[in-house]
């Protein structure tokens, strides 16, 4: 069964499609909550609502124009960047804050997939990682700004004093980059 | 859209999977990516790129209480339809022993829910294969029915005593010298014996397809193939063993004059 019929008996109510759709995604979904967030509780909130958007929205998910996986990580994203803005509003209201090394706190199950998805999994991580090794330093920290921490260009070249039109070539390079390396690896392939 | 080092709406594609255009740019490259498909495709693989980055995170892990909580949270959405959105003075004395049963009467609901649902699914399958099996009978109907009303298709009927039953229908195509024989009220046969059609060229019979008839006594054979060359001047069925045979062994069962040729 595809990714997408699966998402689609998901938000039927269907349990085992839910389960599925949560082994294969929940984990990529958590690692960006997470690494958004910085929290592990409040990455599971994140990851928790991403889904109950994915039931709401799957009628909209578009087959031909994007992999379920790239579906869902975006939305996971988009949750915890307007969690982090939520919470960053409610610490200027507070005046409190809370720290969190993402590099120590690490979560306590592993993801609920077969060995042979588990294997294909390491690969995928082993490979991105050995491509945005490849990327110049600036490169990285341009598109992990915009990925993770959710600003614009214009963001990230106030956040680095940098011209706006280098940060765009190195978003842009950078990101081509990563596409071509990264193809083999997508989680679906594009004709 | 702001950014003069960009030329094309190609150079913005890997911003916006990314979501670091502004949100007056994202707009406008909307609107050019609802009407280009090679954008759209662009902007896909670089979700893809941008998907796979959460790989590169340090190894965290959600608890198992995430996957609980995210399998009870998709079918309550089922059972959501049920009225109980009036949120009730919460200490009310009764409110825990309604809580209770509300509690019950929704896994109640949930089970009878899931089991509604396989039975859905499984009577979608098998619709879906009913709809596949018509569409492909629709379709080799609709062959037939093109094949039967092209021009130049004449219509012959084969019979045992000039009667109208039992026969075979033939339909000759002479621009592609092809045939469709349809048979009605025929008799039925024994096992290991069939019905043989035959040509009639230079008075000679040419063996051609053999038939067994459904209980009914219709059968249908398309794409025959007429003999070439010398005129073919009448068409015969004959009973044979199952294999058919090169010459007939048997009484004319059915026959027809093909006029014109």
């Amino acid at each position: 069964m595809t990714d997408a019929e699966l998402l689609a008996r998901a938000a039927l109510g269907d349990e085992r499609a839910v389960g599925t759709v949560y082994d294969r995604f929940g984990q990529m979904m958590y690692a960006v909550a997470y690494r958004i967030v910085r929290q592990p509780g409040d990455a599971e909130e994140v990851v928790a609502e991403a889904f109950a958007q994915a039931w709401r929205d799957a009628g909209r998910f578009e087959a031909g124009r994007g992999s379920v996986a790239a579906w869902l990580t975006v939305m996971s994203r988009s949750r915890a960047l307007d969690f982090v803005r939520a919470r960053a509003r409610r610490e200027r209201i507070t005046g409190t804050a809370q720290r969190s090394d993402p590099e120590r706190t690490l979560g306590m199950s592993a993801p609920a997939v077969g060995p042979d998805a588990a294997v294909e999994a390491k690969e995928r991580e082993r490979r991105v990682a050995e491509a945005l090794a490849d990327l110049s330093p600036p490169q990285r920290t341009a598109i992990e700004l915009a990925f993770f921490e959710g600003l614009s260009h214009s963001e990230i070249a106030e956040r680095l004093n940098e011209p706006l039109g280098t940060v765009k070539t190195r978003v842009r390079l950078g990101m081509l980059k990563l596409r071509e390396s990264l193809k083999p690896y997508f989680y679906e392939r594009f004709a | 859209m702001s950014g003069a080092e960009f030329g094309t709406p190609q150079d913005l594609a890997a911003a916006y999977a990314l979501g670091a255009l502004d949100d007056a740019e994202a707009k406008a490259f909307e609107a050019l990516l609802a009407r280009d498909a090679e954008l759209a495709r662009e902007v896909a693989e670089y979700r893809e790129v941008a998907a796979l980055l959460a790989l590169a995170q340090p190894a965290a892990a959600p608890t198992s209480a995430l996957r609980a909580r995210v399998l009870a949270a998709a079918p309550q959405r089922q059972a959501s339809v049920i009225p109980l959105r009036k949120p009730g003075p919460i200490w009310m004395p009764w409110a825990l022993a309604a809580s209770l049963l509300l509690a019950a009467w929704m896994g109640a609901a949930r089970g009878r829910l899931g089991l509604r649902l396989e039975q859905a699914y499984a009577e979608l399958a098998q619709r879906n294969t009913l709809l596949a099996q018509r569409d492909t009978l629709l379709e080799s109907r609709e062959r037939t029915l093109s094949a039967l009303l092209a021009p130049g298709v004449e219509l012959y009927q084969l019979t045992a005593t000039g009667d109208p039953a039992p026969g075979v229908q033939l339909f000759w195509d002479r621009k592609r010298n092809t045939a469709i024989i349809h048979s009605f009220g025929v008799k039925a046969l024994a096992a290991d014996r069939a019905y043989q059609l035959w040509f009639i060229q230079d008075g000679k019979p040419v063996p051609s397809i053999t038939f067994r008839p459904e209980a009914d006594g219709r059968a249908q054979v398309e794409a025959i193939a007429v003999p070439s060359g010398a005129a073919v001047t009448a068409a015969a069925v004959t009973e044979e063993p199952l294999g058919g045979s090169p010459q007939p062994t048997s009484a004319i069962y059915l026959v027809a004059k093909l006029s014109g040729a």
